[in-house]
């Protein structure tokens, strides 16, 4: 929801306010009921009585901790990264695996390597829900994103931030396109992002300490944020066998 | 059967001059082989005939402007006037001029429609026939009609003024009875036969049909040959009268000349609009559609410029196509003013039952809806920004996947189906292998790299002119990454090949 609609709602309530003076218990309750559904309204007190709206992570450590459950549904969700090869793919592939197998189309724009086609099968994804964009230039690759987001027709876009860094007015209308198409947005940012602030409804930074991915909630629409959780890597990756050099 | 014959007298004519605007009267006419074949109607005032040699018809209008015939537009345009009438009865079929040497043509132009399984759709004979003719005049196309059971009949029928005359104010179909008085009552130079033989008929004395009819045929048959008594048979309706059916080519090809050049790409959307308007509702009258639309930007004298704009799903909505044009116009710069805009569909597919029941599920329009911006995407980023993966069949690592050029979203292509192999593959692969920093039996790459797992050996191509030997190692970085390498075993130097992210 922008500022504009809700100052819009907030002048509404204001004045139903001040046009009954005393209403009945139950009319008064209707408003708060009202606010309190709102996703950008933080509760603290309610957190087991929350549904679990999220998309599953895959992850059980880490889905204790998002407030849904899961990955926020139709909303953006920044993952913070300076040094790739850390599991930073692994840590949305398997969403992305059970979107596909849902039959939901799957976008990767502007990746920086090649998705290699036989690991991404290992991993449960259908590769023909699979869509990769190229688009030139920081415009039509905004353009393409927003597209994709709205048009409703696929389930999750993941984005990588080129060399601009795109402004906050960009970053708010993919925000806005992905709640319009409900659709899941990954936007892999650099970390020096982290200390402009950010639209998206979940700011993750991802670090490694030498063995695990060490994820850090950075921010939570609606939840707490600033905890920290360690992922291990996939077992069959880190076995060491006995080193020949 | 009905046959309704539709004759083009001004064809050469109007060929021509089509393009002009109406309240041009400048005395025009179309010459082949030093005679005049046709007029316009300044140039028939002054006394221009056809028939009339050049230099007559010159003598009598001092500022005729004298056109050389193109029997091959006039071909085209008959065409184009076939597929016109197509849309009102599939059994069509056009006829072209016929001319005898040095003669005026003795034969129209003309089409051929069968009109009785359509009468009941335009609500009977009357409507049909006048919106054949509101059309026709709309077009420009100067025309006169005849009705009959066989195309030969509504073909003689049509010179018969008093016929036409009966057809301008008739509601139903004549019966039988009706035809062959009409056709008795002709006069026998309306047969369709050269003029030789016509002159033989008036010599003998036969001014009438009738007259014709009542001599024995055998007697006929001697006197004028077999093919003639077999015409007069098809004429009677006793001997079927075939008539070669106009098949609808399967492509689109229309052109629209601008008399101002256009030097903008957004005023190219108004003429773009009308072709793809035409092109629609051709395609929705024979249920066809067109994966491609082929724009053809024509600069004149200074080249042409092709624009292909694809459509992956039968797209009969002209809203739509106008939009994808739109995305793939605005990234267009026009070099030159464009003169003339050119739409060709050559492969014009039948729309499948199947692909339009899907749309009526759910998954069906969720999937509609993802072709629509897969077309979106094309159509503004070009179509070599898009890109699927799938596996291959191979054991080198850079060959075991490909780019998928067609996307498939549809659900699994039956069949082969490839499996990959069991072993950790990276998520990451790069584009070539990178060369791997090695000092002191150490490899560097942005730090230490410590390695994890290994060897497994791939050895491969060795039939080809370059050997593949690598032992390939799972190796961690000193931040942590997790990087796929190999050492080449024929020059021993290490490279970086893919990244587990």
């Amino acid at each position: 929801m922008n500022s504009a609609e809700n100052f819009l709602q907030n002048k509404q309530l204001a004045k139903q306010a001040n046009n009954e003076p005393l209403p009945p218990g139950q009319e008064q309750a209707q408003p708060l009921q009202q606010l309190l559904t709102r996703p950008d309204i933080w509760q603290l007190a309610s957190g087991q009585g929350r549904s679990r709206t999220g998309i599953s992570t895959g992850y059980r450590g880490l889905d204790a901790l998002l407030t849904g459950h899961g990955w926020p549904r139709a909303a953006s969700t920044e993952l913070l990264i300076d040094k790739a090869g850390i599991g930073e793919m692994s840590l949305i592939l398997p969403t992305l695996a059970e979107l596909t197998r849902q039959g939901q189309m799957v976008i990767l724009v502007n990746p920086p390597l090649i998705p290699y086609a036989p690991a991404l099968v290992q991993a449960g994804v259908q590769l023909e829900k699979l869509l990769v964009l190229h688009p030139r230039g920081q415009r039509d690759q905004l353009w393409a994103a927003e597209q994709s987001l709205q048009s409703g027709a696929c389930g999750a876009l993941i984005q990588w931030q080129g060399k601009e860094t795109p402004a906050d007015k960009d970053l708010r209308r993919l925000q806005v396109a992905a709640r319009d198409g409900d659709c899941l947005h990954f936007h892999f940012r650099p970390g020096s992002c982290v200390k402009t602030p950010s639209p998206a409804a979940l700011r993750l930074q991802l670090k490694s300490d030498g063995e695990q991915l060490a994820l850090h909630l950075f921010k939570q629409l609606s939840g707490k944020s600033g905890q920290r959780v360690h992922l291990a890597r996939n077992p069959d990756l880190v076995r060491r066998d006995q080193p020949l050099h | 059967m009905l046959w309704l014959c539709i004759q083009l007298p001004k064809l050469p004519l109007e060929a021509l001059t089509r393009a002009h605007r109406a309240g041009d009267s400048a005395p025009l006419a179309v010459a082949q082989s030093s005679l005049i074949i046709d007029a316009n109607r300044a140039a028939n005032s002054q006394n221009v005939e056809p028939g009339l040699s050049i230099a007559t018809a010159c003598a009598y209008c001092a500022d005729l402007q004298l056109l050389e015939r193109d029997a091959e537009r006039e071909e085209q345009l008959l065409q184009q006037l076939a597929q016109w009438a197509y849309s009102f009865t599939p059994v069509v079929s056009p006829r072209s001029a016929e001319r005898e040497h040095n003669q005026p043509d003795n034969q129209f132009a003309c089409l051929y429609l069968e009109i009785s399984g359509c009468l009941k759709a335009h609500h009977g004979l009357r409507p049909l026939l006048q919106q054949l003719g509101k059309e026709l005049r709309k077009m420009r196309i100067s025309h006169f009609m005849g009705l009959g059971h066989s195309p030969s009949a509504a073909h003689l029928l049509s010179q018969l003024p008093e016929h036409r005359q009966w057809l301008a104010e008739t509601k139903h179909a004549p019966t039988s009875q009706q035809w062959r008085q009409w056709i008795s009552f002709a006069p026998s130079k309306l047969l369709d036969c050269n003029h030789k033989t016509i002159a033989k008929l008036y010599a003998s004395g036969i001014k009438r049909v009738s007259q014709l009819l009542a001599i024995p045929l055998s007697e006929v048959g001697s006197r004028f040959g077999r093919n003639f008594i077999s015409y007069l048979a098809q004429l009677n309706g006793t001997r079927p009268d075939p008539v070669p059916s106009f098949e609808p080519p399967a492509e689109f090809h229309n052109e629209l000349f601008s008399p101002s050049p256009l030097d903008n790409s957004e005023q190219l959307l108004f003429p773009a609009g009308r072709l793809i308007r035409e092109l629609c509702r051709q395609l929705q009258r024979r249920q066809l559609y067109s994966q491609q639309l082929c724009w053809v930007l024509d600069y004149g004298s200074r080249g042409q410029q092709p624009i292909n704009v694809e459509v992956s799903r039968p797209l009969l909505d002209p809203q739509r196509l106008i939009a994808l044009t739109k995305l793939q116009f605005e990234r267009v710069e026009l070099k030159e003013p464009v003169q003339a805009l050119t739409l060709k569909c050559q492969q014009l597919q039948p729309i499948e039952n199947q692909s339009l029941r899907e749309d009526f599920f759910d998954e069906g329009s969720k999937l509609n809806e993802s072709y629509q911006l897969i077309d979106k995407l094309k159509a503004r980023l070009g179509h070599q920004a898009l890109s699927g993966v799938t596996l291959k069949e191979s054991y080198l690592p850079e060959q075991a996947w490909q780019n998928a050029d067609s996307l498939t979203l549809q659900s699994k292509a039956k069949g082969h189906h490839l499996t990959p192999v069991r072993a950790p593959r990276p998520n990451w692969l790069l584009p070539r292998p990178d060369r791997l920093q090695q000092r002191d039996h150490k490899l560097f790459y942005d730090g230490e790299l410590q390695l994890l797992q290994g060897p497994e050996r791939i050895d491969g191509y060795w039939w080809q002119q370059r050997r593949h030997a690598r032992d390939y190692y799972i190796a961690r970085g000193s931040h942590g990454s997790l990087y796929w390498v190999f050492q080449d075993l024929t020059s021993e130097s290490w490279f970086l090949h893919g990244v587990y992210s």
